[in-house]
């Protein structure tokens, strides 16, 4: 199986399931499609359904999901495992998706947790001779023979003589010592997930011969990482999440305090320039070209003429809840009935039109039935059939 | 050198709750004052073109938070820059833009709404490195109490002398119709105030603020146009100290020293006691005021105790305004200072003017227990 | 503007590496990089430097005055400092600062920093809050939008614009690509603007994912000298002319039936008046242009350069913005390529700087660089304009 960064595309279709995590996808329902092209690529379906999840290895192209990835299996592996940069492989074009691309920014981070290269015992083993350290060995020879039993176990020698190391794929019989454990326990040890002491003290590992060897040993070998693994390399580099908040109290004044109160009676308020009769929505307490007060109000609206069309399909995260609004949605710009023809305001579309609207149609604003003095009341503006 | 000057000046009240209006309304208030004592205009041709203005983006909760203001800046299609820092700094740069030949007019107004966030010590602790200062907990009071301790031990300052700082204070500000805190107290109110944070109390801080000053600027040809009345501006000077607390003497004014030194070296003052006569320091704190005034050179190092029982606040007309003591917001709280002292020099500080003040020195603090200093020098 | 007090020279300039990640250093230690950069270019030491000017945007990172932090790397210990923060414009605004600062006599030499770690915080939700949070907070999505897209479209045909927007898009990557420092270099080539023009994902809009700028880590910090000092301290001072702020507003009410003139075309024609400019596209050698986008990229160069109709595209097609044009447009890559936000607007002088010099590195324009545009872009459409010079020789207007 093709490996890229040391791990396969299958691996990690694989742990899916173990990496699932139900409680982030209760309201969710979606499905993903990979297409993975090159060596070790494929075709897989995941359908993420209310906190379960199914994962098929298709046989052919994948399409018709809500949203579908396109890449080639290195940078596949590589973005997943953090090795290639995603926002720049995805900006390159070097993954594509096709359907709703915040599927895969919301939903992913909340359905799984964050896949860890599979390590094998034999990985460890056979890199003994390029973590073999020379300065280390002086006077030194033994011979230590591994014996791991389980998935993934087997046996090996390894030879150290003459500052130089040497593996070989069976275990001697004269060796001067030999350590037996199974093969997960071995991975464990050798990731510091399991302290060594602990666990030859709980039987975990068994040492026939010169237990001081073994335990000199460990010298002899740069320590063990994982191609792949990413915090292993730097482990004096530490980054702090926070998320720093102050409550704020902001004030309305009179101007934003009357625009409020008048979309409660399904009303827009303008200021009114007492110079240029610029009309200013929502209002403010300056004109800023002429520099002066403006005092008056006067109601426009409440329909409007579109000038320019925005459909967004990339919603950014709402910094502090983390929610994403659903996409795509319009953004209009119009220029309300009654405001000077400089002025636009800047509102939603009500979804139903997105295919129908054009630059210069007449539109009307979509109210909320209880209506508070928020931006919540008005919900959006709809094409004036 | 070439002079600047200052055709005006205009301070919105301070209080402790502005709620009924934006920072943009208070903003609106100054520029209209200006407008009226000076005639300002931003006509392409002969008005005012360049705009400095100052803020604080944690503060007003808002990233580039004189982006909310340009239109009552009177900035719509001129040039603005945003000092975020405390706003005397922003006097400086202004200062810069005419003597550089760039332009000979600057419109100068800062703003700060204290209360609009749920806690200062939140904001300030923000300004510590996430690593290690914010997760102690430092924030401007906490250390401010660090320094008050170290100089009270350098100094001798007392407890009575700090409340003699503060009832003086506030009865300046009951004078002062910009100031916020005016209620009178007495020796005993402040000394058995609620402790804060050890050694200050309550009543040695800054109350809660809100407020916007805003100046006219313009070169000594231009001035003429907007007053017959100008104050000068003839010195500034600033001095960053080092960051972590354990590599500063908290007693010892580097910063403020040096920063007086400059500026004093750019208006030709060679004894600040000889030749200065008015003197406002951004004290947030009570013991802050002898320790800058200390810093300024108005006494001997170690001898600001002395300098408040000896009377020497009223001598060298210390904070004829109330000070921050009387409640001005922290971002704008040299520009409050420099205010005052403009105010002095021209004659017009009504109720509370000092008599015979030719000159004037107005400092500020950015960063935790007077990290950052800034010092401006005012002439008649 | 009257006449200048004195002349300023850019003695000094340091980079650091723009990337998406900078992990291995934190903020001071980046502002730190940067400045020793710029110390050993100018061949001085901190004790030669005056006044320190520093900006970024403190809800980016969420750092109360950094610059009270930073002060551990910015060398500003025992010095004069100032903070200046205009959004986008910073690290322009801390250039004109600087040039004001030594034109003034306040200061002979000044060091300015621009620096931003995005990577610390939320980029776009720190834009997003830029917005009134009474009532366009709602509606923000931080820099997107696809107007000026819909409106090229409309006036150029759809074809035509596209193909525009994404051939200039595809010639900023191959400028990166020569600029060791750039962020994004993905190695685009014209043979792919069929695909990607089709097929890019879509933000909003015809703006799609690679036609926006990125978002990247990184400090740029620049040394000024007045006029006697530069010339004994540097051989190759590159003089500041002349530079231009214009801010508007920040209401969105710049789409209605009417639109205002753009801001950028109000600083060209303002600036280049009165420095006597009547062709821009003959006279400058390089323009260095903050463009967060493809598409704003290529619209603005009209406004700038004071262009009408479609000339600018033609200049476009034509290759005339190629590093071998009449004249190129960001051989450093631009803001598509690298964008540490407080640093973005200060890459442009400091670029424009080095093409002057004439030690740029692999970008380098081949014809000799005398006059040099830079432009910095911010806030609800803010732009600030500077022209630098190789040369002493300009005739007052």
């Amino acid at each position: 199986m093709a490996q890229y960064f040391g791990t396969a595309v299958e691996d990690i279709f694989n742990t899916m399931e173990e990496r699932f995590l139900p409680e982030g996808t209760v309201d969710v329902d979606v499905t993903i499609g990979y297409n993975i092209s090159g060596e070790g690529g494929g075709h897989w379906k995941v359908t993420i359904k209310e906190g379960t999840l199914k994962t098929e290895d298709m046989d052919g192209e994948v399409t018709d999901c809500t949203a579908v990835l396109n890449a080639n299996a290195e940078t596949f592996v590589g973005v997943t495992l953090g090795k290639i940069d995603a926002g720049e492989a995805f900006s390159s074009g070097s993954i594509k998706v096709d359907g709703d691309l915040t599927v895969l920014i919301a939903v992913l981070p909340k359905a799984f947790r964050p896949f860890k290269p599979v390590v094998k015992a034999s990985s460890i083993v056979e890199s003994v001779e390029e973590r073999f350290r020379p300065e280390k060995a002086e006077g030194v020879d033994i011979k230590i023979g591994y014996d791991l039993s389980g998935d993934g176990g087997g046996q090996w020698t390894v030879v150290v003589k003459d500052q130089t190391c040497a593996l070989k794929d069976v275990l001697d019989d004269d060796c001067t010592v030999v350590m037996r454990m199974e093969a997960q326990v071995f991975v464990d040890l050798n990731q510091g997930k399991l302290d060594g002491a602990t666990a030859f003290t709980s039987g975990q590992v068994k040492i026939d011969g010169d237990i001081g060897a073994a335990g000199k040993s460990s010298s002899l070998f740069e320590k063990y990482v994982a191609e792949g693994a990413v915090e292993e390399q730097g482990e004096e580099l530490i980054s702090l999440k926070c998320v720093p908040s102050i409550n704020q109290r902001y004030a309305t004044g009179p101007l934003m305090g009357t625009w409020f109160n008048g979309l409660k009676e399904k009303k827009f308020y303008a200021a009114k320039c007492p110079e240029c009769g610029r009309t200013l929505v929502p209002p403010r307490e300056i004109c800023a070209q002429c520099r002066v007060r403006c005092n008056e109000l006067v109601e426009v609206g409440p329909d409007a003429m579109v000038t320019l069309i925005d459909v967004v399909y990339y919603a950014s995260p709402d910094p502090l809840t983390g929610k994403i609004r659903e996409t795509p949605y319009t953004a209009l710009f119009m220029v309300l009935d009654g405001a000077s023809r400089d002025e636009s305001f800047a509102h939603d579309l009500n979804p139903r039109d997105i295919d129908r609207i054009k630059p210069g149609m007449k539109v009307r604003p979509v109210w909320s039935e209880k209506r508070t003095g928020s931006y919540k009341d008005l919900l959006y503006f709809e094409i004036a059939d | 050198m070439k002079r600047v000057a200052v055709c005006a000046v205009a301070q919105h009240k301070c209080d402790s709750n502005i709620w009924h209006k934006r920072f943009q309304g208070m903003l609106l208030d100054v520029l209209e004052d200006i407008q009226e004592q000076t005639g300002m205009h931003f006509s392409e041709k002969g008005g005012v073109r360049s705009i400095v203005s100052s803020s604080d983006d944690v503060f007003d909760a808002r990233t580039i938070s004189d982006n909310a203001v340009t239109d009552v800046l009177g900035a719509h299609y001129r040039e603005e820059e945003k000092m975020a820092q405390e706003g005397l700094n922003g006097i400086g740069y202004a200062m810069s833009i005419i003597l550089s030949g760039h332009d000979d007019v600057v419109y100068v107004a800062g703003h700060c709404k204290e209360s609009q966030g749920e806690s200062r010590n939140m904001c300030t602790n923000l300004s510590y490195d996430p690593f290690y200062g914010r997760a102690i907990g430092l924030d401007y009071t906490n250390v401010a109490a660090l320094q008050a301790r170290a100089y009270m031990e350098k100094s001798g300052l007392t407890e009575e002398q700090m409340a003699k700082v503060v009832v003086r204070a506030r009865q300046w500000a009951a004078k002062n119709p910009y100031a916020n805190a005016t209620e009178q107290v007495e020796l005993g109110d402040v000394m058995y105030s609620p402790m804060l944070c050890d050694p200050i109390r309550t009543m040695h801080a800054y109350p809660v603020s809100d407020g916007a000053v805003a100046f006219l600027l313009a070169s000594e040809e231009k001035a003429h146009e907007y007053t017959d009345n100008p104050v000068w501006l003839t010195g500034f000077g600033s001095c960053m100290d080092s960051y972590f607390l354990g590599d500063r003497d908290l007693a010892s004014n580097f910063a403020l020293k040096n920063a007086a030194g400059r500026a004093y070296r750019m208006a030709g003052v060679k004894d600040a006691k000889k030749e200065i006569n008015l003197v406002e320091v951004m004290d947030c704190y009570a013991y802050q005021q002898p320790m800058w005034i200390e810093g300024l050179g108005f006494c001997g190092d170690g001898e600001g105790a002395k300098f408040i029982d000896e009377e020497g606040p009223e001598k060298y007309n210390v904070n004829l305004s109330g000070g921050m003591l009387s409640g001005n917001p922290i971002m704008t709280g040299g520009l409050y200072r420099a205010a005052e002292a403009v105010i002095q020099l021209k004659g017009e500080a009504g109720a509370h003017q000092a008599s015979d003040v030719s000159r004037a020195v107005a400092q500020s603090t950015t960063g935790g227990a007077g990290q950052f200093h800034t010092v401006v020098v005012l002439e008649k | 503007m009257g006449k200048r007090n004195r002349n300023v020279g850019i003695i000094g300039i340091g980079q650091t590496e723009y990337s998406s990640h900078k992990e291995h250093q934190n903020q001071v230690e980046m502002v730190n990089e940067g400045v020793r950069y710029a110390l050993e270019d100018a061949n001085i030491t901190l004790d030669d430097i005056d006044c320190v000017l520093h900006g970024n945007m403190e809800l980016f990172e969420m750092v109360h005055q950094p610059d009270m932090w930073h002060s551990l790397g910015s060398g500003a210990y025992g010095k004069d400092q100032l903070r200046i923060t205009t959004g986008g414009t910073t690290g322009a605004s801390l250039v004109c600062a600087a040039d004001n600062l030594v034109a003034s006599g306040m200061y002979d030499v000044v060091m300015a920093i621009g620096m931003e770690k995005l990577q610390e915080g939320h980029t776009t939700g720190g834009i997003t809050n830029m917005a009134d949070p009474l009532w366009f907070r709602h509606l923000q999505t931080g820099a997107l939008t696809a107007t000026t897209a819909t409106m090229m479209m409309e006036e150029f045909g759809e074809e035509r614009a596209k193909r525009a927007a994404m051939k200039y898009r595809i010639m900023m990557d191959k400028h990166a690509c020569l600029n060791p420092r750039a962020h994004r270099r993905f190695g685009l080539e014209y043979d792919q603007t069929d695909d990607l023009m089709n097929t890019s994902p879509q933000l909003v809009g015809e703006l799609r994912l690679i036609h926006m700028c990125s978002q990247s880590d990184g400090a740029c910090v620049m040394i000024f000298a007045s006029e006697e000092k530069a010339k004994e301290m540097c051989k190759n001072p590159v003089w500041i002319r002349d530079h231009i702020t214009v801010h508007r507003e920040e209401t969105f009410n710049n789409f209605g039936i009417e639109m205002p003139e753009m801001t950028h075309h109000y600083a060209a024609r303002k600036l280049f008046e009165r420095n006597g400019i009547k062709n821009p596209v003959e006279y400058f050698d390089v323009f260095e242009m903050y463009d967060p986008s493809a598409w704003w990229g290529l619209d603005w160069a009209r406004e700038f350069l004071l262009l009408k109709d479609d000339e600018h595209i033609k200049l476009l097609e034509d290759g005339e913005f190629d590093l071998d044009g009449k004249l190129p447009i960001n051989p450093s890559g631009g803001v598509t390529a690298s964008n540490p936000i407080g640093a973005t607007a200060m890459l442009r002088p400091a670029e424009a700087a080095m093409q002057i010099r004439g030690d740029a590195g692999p970008q380098q324009i081949k014809k000799e660089v005398r006059h040099a545009l830079a432009s910095g872009f911010g806030g609800t459409l803010w732009s600030v304009l500077m022209m630098l010079e190789k040369d002493l020789d300009w005739q007052e207007v």
